[in-house]
């Protein structure tokens, strides 16, 4: 071996394949590959629109009843020995109707009642009038010079049950504070009318 | 070709659904407070952020914080973006009345929320109103701010820029003589108050209305503020045979006084206003304070479907302090001042007018809005007509509603 041979093919001697005599590649092959890509895009997006998708609001929560009411003090209507009535406006906001199941004040020596009697109902968006009836049982122990007295109503919706507490202003405090001292003949009653029965 | 038509589709799925994330993490990383072009217009927070008082002061802080981020987050008015700005007051006039003047003095001011004290609102009304930069107060409740010293007698409006979203205790005093008198059916009272505005103030409400329903008053005392020893009032209260006591006053002195009142022998119950409706009143006054009674301003929380939304977006905004007595209160009368911002800037074409201050305070009287505590809008003396009041008494470590009331003087 020792003429002028052809030297024998080393480690890092082979020729680089020219790149045009690769195979090219298929088309199917470069197919494989963005198939899944395209999946995953697909699939991404989808998860992105579906996430922030418009969603229906959820029903309005029922509101509680005492937030849907005003009570307002009217008039006073008549006074006699021992008893007393006036008339307030039970106003309705639109919404769930409302039921009035109890008339009452909180005082001792005294009792209310209502006409129309409890429990009733009031349609929503609307308004009524109402009547209180007061009887008096111990004059010694009414609020005759209350500063801030009150009607307790009890409201009943298909969200609740509440007893709130109607602070009816200066106007009915004057009444009450009137109207207790003559029902308990400490002045002359304003009226000479006999009271209308109510709820009896 | 179809290889093409997919590669579009694929494109344009993977824009839109980039360009939706990107939309979402705009809206949930945007800080209100941040500008976003246009007008900047400032509200002003005067509270106690620091001192004894401050849960409630920065309970307004945060709430006033959520509403403005809140407008800014909806672009509520347009081509005006809101940013606050809190001043501290410590629960002191001269503070707030320093406050005041920094506000009047920085013309993006607009309107102002607070203070907490109305102590410290006598003394910033007339800055305020002298640069007609309106005022709103979530948490004031002496009758004066709005009706004059002479209130019981003949009402006169004192500002025209004051107004408040809180009751007052022309109402809260009474009402709790009411419960007390009634419902409690405690019929002998002693009368402590801490000789401040507000405290003073609903002492003597409640005094004047617990008399007039038959109550008798075994004793009077009043306190120094800047104490925590009370043992020698409490040895008066438990003298006096009182079976109960009423404190016009707040919750730093109200929990060591209830304390040292139960320590002292008198197991009666105390009751206080608004101002001591606040968790630390019972951390400070343990278990002696149970059964003790607040009446607070407005309706519990939870009877509120507004409130609930109120609640939901304090918890997401992720404050460290509780919103407290005032944080729904302090929500409106920021909204309130941003309604009047509204519609001063939709009268003008969309834009800040120059005599802004002046119309944004005349805008304020006729605002009304559904707001977390109810309806919002304002009187003629600058009061809320909204006026609900609810009796609180404390029962397993928290505060537990016991029966509310709605004033309608009409």
């Amino acid at each position: 071996m020792t003429g002028i041979g052809p030297l024998e093919p080393g480690e890092g001697t082979w020729a680089r394949e020219p790149a045009e005599a690769r195979p090219a590649p298929r088309p199917w092959r470069r197919r494989t590959l963005l198939i899944p890509a395209t999946a995953c895009a697909v699939l991404a997006a989808g998860a992105a629109l579906w996430i922030t998708r418009p969603r229906p609001a959820p029903p309005p929560e029922l509101p509680f009843p005492a937030q849907t009411v005003t009570v307002t003090f009217l008039v006073g209507r008549s006074t006699a020995p021992h008893r007393l009535a006036f008339d307030v406006r039970l106003a309705v906001e639109p919404g769930p109707p409302l039921t009035v199941t109890r008339v009452s004040q909180p005082y001792a020596g005294m009792s209310a009642e209502s006409e129309p009697r409890a429990p009733f109902r009031t349609a929503a968006g609307s308004s009524r009038v109402i009547t209180v009836t007061m009887r008096v049982t111990e004059c010694g122990r009414v609020p005759k010079n209350a500063a801030l007295p009150f009607l307790e109503v009890t409201l009943r919706n298909a969200r609740a049950i509440q007893t709130q507490s109607f602070i009816l202003g200066p106007r009915y405090t004057r009444y009450l504070s009137r109207a207790l001292g003559e029902a308990c003949g400490e002045s002359t009653p304003s009226s000479p009318k006999h009271p209308r029965r109510l709820n009896s | 070709m179809r290889q093409r038509s997919l590669i579009a589709i694929t494109a344009a799925l993977s824009a839109g659904a980039l360009t939706l994330t990107a939309c979402g993490s705009r809206d949930s990383g945007d800080n209100g407070s941040d500008a976003k072009g246009g007008t900047t217009v400032t509200i002003g927070i005067d509270a106690p952020l620091t001192g004894d008082l401050s849960a409630l002061g920065l309970g307004i802080k945060n709430s006033v914080d959520l509403a403005v981020k809140n407008a800014n987050k909806k672009e509520y008015v347009k081509g005006v973006t809101f940013k606050v700005e809190a001043k501290d007051d410590q629960g002191q006039p001269s503070s707030g009345q320093q406050n005041s003047t920094a506000f009047v003095t920085d013309k993006s001011v607009l309107g102002v929320v607070g203070p907490l004290n109305s102590s410290v609102a006598e003394s910033m009304q007339k800055v305020l109103d002298d640069a007609k930069l309106a005022q709103v107060s979530p948490a004031n409740t002496g009758p004066g701010l709005t009706q004059g010293p002479d209130w019981q007698k003949k009402k006169v409006r004192q500002y025209k820029s004051y107004f408040r979203t809180a009751t007052t205790d022309a109402i809260q005093g009474p009402y709790a003589a009411e419960y007390v008198f009634n419902k409690a059916k405690k019929k002998k009272v002693f009368v402590i108050d801490d000789k401040k505005t507000y405290g003073a103030g609903l002492a003597a409400t409640f005094t004047d209305a617990f008399k007039k329903l038959g109550g008798k008053v075994v004793g009077t005392e009043h306190i120094n503020p800047d104490t925590k020893d009370f043992s020698a009032v409490a040895t008066k209260v438990k003298n006096s045979g009182a079976d109960v006591v009423y404190y016009g006053g707040e919750y730093p002195q109200a929990g060591p006084l209830t304390k040292q009142i139960k320590a002292a022998g008198a197991k009666v119950p105390l009751v206080g206003g608004d101002g001591i409706k606040d968790d630390t009143f019972f951390k400070l006054g343990g278990p002696a304070a149970t059964g003790d009674y607040a009446t607070s301003v407005g309706a519990p929380v939870e009877t509120l479907p507004s409130a609930k939304q109120f609640v939901a977006d304090y918890k997401a905004a992720g404050y460290k302090e509780a919103y407290a007595a005032y944080g729904g209160y302090s929500y409106d009368s920021a909204w309130s001042i941003i309604e009047a911002i509204k519609k001063v800037v939709d009268d003008n074409d969309g834009k800040v007018p120059s005599d802004a201050r002046a119309k944004v305070t005349a805008a304020l009287q006729n605002v009304s809005f559904d707001g977390v505590t109810g309806k919002v809008s304002f009187d003629e003396y600058g009061d809320a007509t909204n006026k609900q009041l609810t009796v609180y008494s404390v029962k397993d470590g928290a505060w537990k509603a016991v029966e509310s009331g709605t004033y309608n003087g009409s």
